[in-house]
């Protein structure tokens, strides 16, 4: 009989214990005013403006890609209590300014404290001392060695990337098989290939855009310079006027003229196009062969990464064969930004290699970290196992006085609407003696 | 007729269900029309609520746009007072609110912008004729620093008289520094479009979804799978005519309020929608708590009615094994009556038989006792009624005796007296029995034996012989003249060495039994007839005493008969093997039947309080040779053994019931004596409690031996034989 007294009166205190507990955790709440019922928290709310591009979404559909940036995102919020907002803007039409131009405008009129840059706005905003050096984030010492030359403007590391970017081609691997064709490594082969579809009513075999042309350029002009084994010399000589770009880029801009006037490319539709908007419905319907794009896109469903055919992507045509094109693309902190420091510690947390490590598990992409290894998509893989061997060219590169990226795709834009590979040649020596008269920004 | 209780039962639990079913309708239709009308009125309340919420922003923005009107006014009226007004343009810096400010002077198509830079109106759109107080306010466009702006214009007026255009670019970024940090616990998405080109400008801080940029309302429409296209016309409508829109729209399969909402009259539209379920937040977790409760009610409910099944069940259980029991205990109690009312009529039937069976001895005793009076000097016919008489005193004595052994049978008084005994003397004496009385009925007695391996054996031989002589003498009554009687002894295989076991089969080709008298045969107080109707005399007991007197000698007793064929009787019993007898040869005889002794010249002293009694005792006693003195009572007796000399009487009969001084205490008496043959003078019992109990209690009073009445001289001699013998 005294057990089950001693067992009432023990539950009678728990009771008792856990009512107390309930009642006394509105009283845990800190220094609240006993009277004041406004919250205080959010007076000293630490914000960071971070400005970057949005792709547009599907119906009723999530972005992955910005999915797992807002991971490593909440990483940084998490740890650092601060509230990252976003800014973006897309271009509604070709004729509007692009995200490149107002990534420009914003950083250069300190609108934002954290931009994601493209290759040439990264360069641009370098060389002209509006980005902070981020070499001294913990982040930057796990940095791939390529990464940090890429983004190493006079010496300063101004951009840090979540992601290696590479492009490729995205193939429609069913297709291909249908006419008996085998992965185009060349430049030759891949005119044979595109002539082959052509036959077979496939009336534009390469979907384009005004943007991604340039990939097909790098490919064909630097497979040598980057992967010939004097790539700092020929660097130095381009730099100094010895060289001239318009010899290295001449095969890529005949290639694409070929590419145009065979009819394998719609320039007239490219060069109004916006990236994946225009050529993705073709290719993914399975009407397109042959599309450019970056590896992250095999992994979003909102771009390439549910398809009805197998899908794999290669490496630009070139001499040395499939080539991977990567232009480096970061983030980088305005250097007058208003909430700098803490925009620092921000990009410190979203780079380091734990958020590396989600952020790569999350969107299956190389990670910029040595520290971080992500096995990828199947479809990756050829592109994948190209970089993996060393064999890739850069699209832009800050060794370089004159930026690449931005400047060959506004010269392509101008093939595009019609000009002369001589003339877009010219366009190029013309560019490079801009560049090297300019005076470095101190 | 079976069927018609369970029937009633499904309908009631029908009825029950039904009546369950009605009740959670009826309750069903209440809370549907209540939650409906709380889900209308909450609706009501949330476009109330996000109707004032928007308004609230609206005439935020409103008052931004009128305090900027005010502020550029002034700045216009400061320019019109300056003596150069372009030096003021350029002295202007900008602020997160006017990112510049412009001037173009009067009949010039170019002016100057305060950041330096040449201005003409044509890069800005004002042909969409939005004013804000009269100002005309240009489209939206992304600025010199990249950031959505749009441009006041303003004119500069000197003394009534316009000198210029004060053009005034405002940032959207600066109307967010005004907004509120997200409503609706910032799950409300909102952007500021732009009337004209449907662009989004602003997504003010803390207001939708992160990974949300929407481009345009174009873009807002297919993200979020707006493809109504009446809410489409009339939005459509709405930023023609300025008016707002408020409509239900699921986005991200999430109920939602979805909105445009012009601004300054449509110069711009706040677009966006707000989660039904962020509005009626506090409603819906009062909803989720009366859900529960109700859920709970009913679990509770459920969970009482389940108990209840369960209790009921379980009673209804008992209930049925109780009735279960009360009809065992009526049916086990309507046998009992059945049993007492055939036992009563079997009773009140034995009375009447008894009545019958001893009014015809007596009467013939009494009959042949006048009669004898009547020819008393005639020896001859002396004779032959004392013959008749002594017959007729013989079929009562075995009526009583019968009786008597039904009584201790009922009541669990029999006693087996386990002594050796000669098979072969027991079925030689039966024989000797009966074989006399078939012969009287010119029957055919057949004796056989077989298999019986010993012949000295342990047990009752007495209830042995009554066992024989009950089932051949009824085998003779009930087997018509000419008939013929078997008794089979038969050896059946010995289950243990130190048992012989038997079978008894007695068979008889006689009248046989009917099926329904079988069933009986063995009760008490039956009959195959009644005897009054019937010439055979018997007490109907003898079967009941055999069956009882089988089983407790642990055997069994089975009948098999068909009318007019006969009938066997079949007893199985186990009797001990005497030790150290070697399966004797059949027909060996055992120690040889004492004789009866005779009485010459014997003395006695008898005590008998029953005159005639005492006087037959007298008779009796002269007849064989032998003197006695009578007594009337034990004390009398004692006295009289008292006074007489020391073996004057060779030996002592005491009645037990008799008056001053019992048998027994008479006894004890005589035998505590302080003479010399007090202890040995043979003293017999001689009275009619005939039970082996009374024997026992006569032998514990001191006598030596037990004789039953009526007298039986043959047995009074052996016994006198014996101890005057031993005497001697």
């Amino acid at each position: 009989m005294k057990r089950p007294v001693k067992k009432r009166l023990l539950g009678c205190m728990a009771v008792c214990l856990t009512a107390f507990l309930v009642l006394s955790i509105p009283g845990c709440k800190g220094e609240e005013s006993p009277h004041n019922l406004i919250s205080r928290t959010e007076e000293n709310e630490r914000v960071v403006s971070m400005f970057s591009p949005m792709e547009k979404s599907g119906e009723n559909a999530k972005n992955v890609a910005r999915s797992a940036s807002d991971l490593t995102i909440m990483m940084a919020e998490e740890e650092l209590g601060v509230t990252v907002t976003y800014q973006t803007y897309t271009a509604e039409n070709y004729q509007e300014k692009s995200y490149d131009d107002v990534a420009l405008e914003r950083a250069r009129n300190d609108m934002d404290d954290l931009y994601l840059l493209n290759p040439d706005t990264l360069l641009a905003l370098g060389a002209e001392g509006k980005l902070a050096d981020l070499s001294g984030l913990d982040s930057a010492k796990n940095l791939r060695e390529i990464i940090r030359t890429a983004n190493t403007v006079n010496g300063k590391l101004i951009a840090i990337p979540q992601e290696v970017v590479a492009y490729g081609l995205f193939v429609n691997v069913d297709l291909f098989k249908q006419y008996d064709l085998k992965m185009p490594e060349t430049p030759e082969e891949f005119l044979e290939c595109c002539r082959v579809f052509k036959e077979n009513g496939i009336e534009t075999p390469i979907g384009a855009n005004r943007w991604w042309l340039e990939t097909f350029v790098f490919a064909q002009a630097y497979a040598d310079l980057y992967n010939g084994g004097s790539t700092e010399a020929e660097i130095a000589a381009l730099n100094s006027g010895e060289a001239k770009y318009s010899d290295y880029m001449r095969p890529g801009f005949t290639f694409l003229q070929e590419l145009i006037e065979r009819g394998y490319i719609d320039a007239g539709k490219a060069r109004v196009s916006e990236a994946i908007e225009a050529e993705g419905p073709d290719f993914l319907a399975g009407k397109t062969p042959i599309v450019m794009a970056y590896w992250g896109a095999a992994n979003t469903e909102t771009a390439y990464g549910k398809t009805d055919f197998e899908m794999q992507v290669i490496g630009f045509p070139s001499s040395r064969g499939q080539m991977p094109v990567m232009p480096m693309i970061g983030f980088g902190v305005g250097i007058d930004a208003e909430h700098k420091e803490d925009a620092l510690r921000v990009l410190d947390i979203m780079t380091s290699d734990e958020a590396l490590q989600v952020y790569s598990e999350k969107n299956r992409v190389i990670s910029p970290s040595k520290n971080v290894k992500v096995d990828c998509v199947p479809a990756l893989r050829p592109l994948n196992d190209r970089i993996e061997e060393g064999v890739y060219v850069l699209g832009s590169n800050a060794g370089m006085k004159m930026e690449q990226w931005g400047n060959t795709c506004q010269v392509v834009r101008q093939l595009l609407d019609g000009a002369t590979v001589d003339e877009c040649m010219a366009a190029f020596d013309e560019l490079q003696a801009e560049t090297l008269s300019e005076k470095p920004v101190e | 007729m079976k069927e018609k209780p369970n029937k009633h039962k499904k309908q009631g639990i029908s009825y029950l269900f039904l009546s369950i079913l009605l009740v959670f309708c009826v309750l069903g239709a209440i809370v549907y029309t209540i939650s409906r009308e709380i889900s209308q009125k909450m609706s009501e309340a949330a476009i109330q609520n996000v109707s004032e919420s928007l308004n609230l922003l609206q005439c935020t923005i409103e008052a931004i746009l009128h305090s900027e009107i005010e502020f550029q006014t002034l700045i216009a009226q400061e320019l019109a007072g300056q003596e150069d007004p372009e030096e003021f343009i350029r002295s202007y810096e900008k602020n997160r609110m006017m990112s510049r400010v412009s001037l173009i002077l009067s009949g010039k198509t170019e002016g100057l912008s305060s950041n330096g830079e040449i201005f003409t109106e044509e890069e800005l759109d004002f042909s969409a004729g939005r004013t804000v107080e009269g100002l005309p306010v240009s489209q939206s466009y992304v600025n010199y620093m990249g950031a959505w702006a749009y441009t006041i214009k303003c004119p500069i007026e000197r003394a009534g008289q316009e000198i210029g255009t004060l053009y005034a670019e405002y940032l959207y970024d600066a109307i967010d520094e005004f907004l509120p940090n997200g409503f609706y616990n910032k799950q409300a998405t909102l952007y500021i479009m732009d009337a004209g080109s449907t662009r989004f400008v602003l997504k003010p801080k803390g207001m939708g979804q992160r990974d949300a940029g929407h481009l345009n309302l174009a873009d807002f429409y297919q993200v979020n799978d707006i493809r109504d296209t009446g809410i489409m016309a009339e939005i459509a409508q709405c930023l023609e005519s300025g008016k707002n829109v408020l409509y239900y729209h699921d986005i991200l399969d999430e109920e939602a309020l979805n909105y445009v909402w012009p601004v300054n009259g449509g110069t711009v539209f706040l677009v966006g929608y707000v989660p039904v379920a962020a509005i009626q937040r506090e409603g819906q977790i009062v909803n989720q708590n009366i859900l529960f409760v109700v859920f709970s009610m009913l679990a509770a409910f459920f969970l009482c009615i389940l108990l209840y099944y369960f209790s009921w069940r379980q009673q209804e259980k008992i209930r049925k094994e109780r009735e279960r029991e009360r009809n065992i205990h009526s049916q086990q109690l309507a046998e009992a009556l059945r049993a007492a009312q055939v036992a009563s009529e079997s009773k009140t039937m034995f009375l009447s038989n008894m009545s019958h069976d001893i009014r015809t001895p007596m009467n013939a005793v009494l009959g042949f006792a006048t009669l004898l009076a009547a020819d008393a000097e005639n020896p001859d016919k002396v004779r032959e009624y004392t013959g008749k008489i002594m017959a007729s005193g013989q079929h009562l004595l075995s009526l009583i005796n019968d009786i008597l052994d039904v009584s201790k049978i009922e009541s669990g008084k029999v006693i087996l007296n386990y002594e050796k005994f000669s098979l072969s003397e027991v079925i030689a004496s039966v024989e000797a029995i009966i074989q006399p009385m078939a012969q009287t009925r010119k029957q055919e007695f057949h004796l056989e034996r077989t298999d019986i391996r010993h012949d000295w054996l342990i047990g009752d031989e007495t209830r042995i012989n009554q066992i024989l002589i009950n089932l051949l003498s009824n085998a003779v009554k009930y087997t018509p003249e000419g008939g013929r009687i078997w008794l089979r002894m038969i050896g059946l295989k010995q289950r243990s060495s130190q048992y012989e076991h038997i079978r008894i089969e007695v068979e008889d080709n006689g009248y046989g039994m009917t099926p329904e008298y079988l069933e009986k045969i063995f009760d008490a107080f039956t009959r195959a007839e009644n005897s009054t109707t019937n010439k055979v005399q018997g007490t109907g007991l003898g079967m009941a005493i055999t069956k009882s007197i089988v089983e407790l000698m642990g055997g069994a007793i089975e009948v098999f008969s068909e009318v007019d064929k006969g009938t066997l009787f079949r007893v199985d019993v186990e009797l001990r093997i005497m030790e150290g007898q070697e399966a004797p040869e059949a027909g060996e005889s055992g120690p040889e039947p004492e004789e009866d002794g005779s009485l010459e010249g014997l003395h006695f002293l008898a005590a008998e309080d029953n005159e005639i009694n005492a006087e037959i005792l007298e008779e009796l006693l002269e007849i064989d040779g032998a003197s006695c003195m009578v007594v009337e009572n034990g004390r009398l007796a004692v006295e009289c053994f008292q006074q007489a000399a020391e073996g004057e009487f060779d030996a002592i009969l005491m009645d037990v019931q008799m008056p001053v001084m019992n048998g027994h205490d008479a006894a004890r008496a005589i035998r505590a004596l302080d003479r010399a043959d007090a202890g040995s003078v043979p003293i017999i019992a001689m009275t009619a409690n005939a039970f082996s109990e009374d024997e026992k209690a006569a032998l514990a009073a001191g006598m030596d031996a037990h004789v039953p009445k009526p007298l039986d001289m043959r047995i009074l001699k052996r016994v006198v034989r014996q101890y005057v013998k031993r005497k001697d």
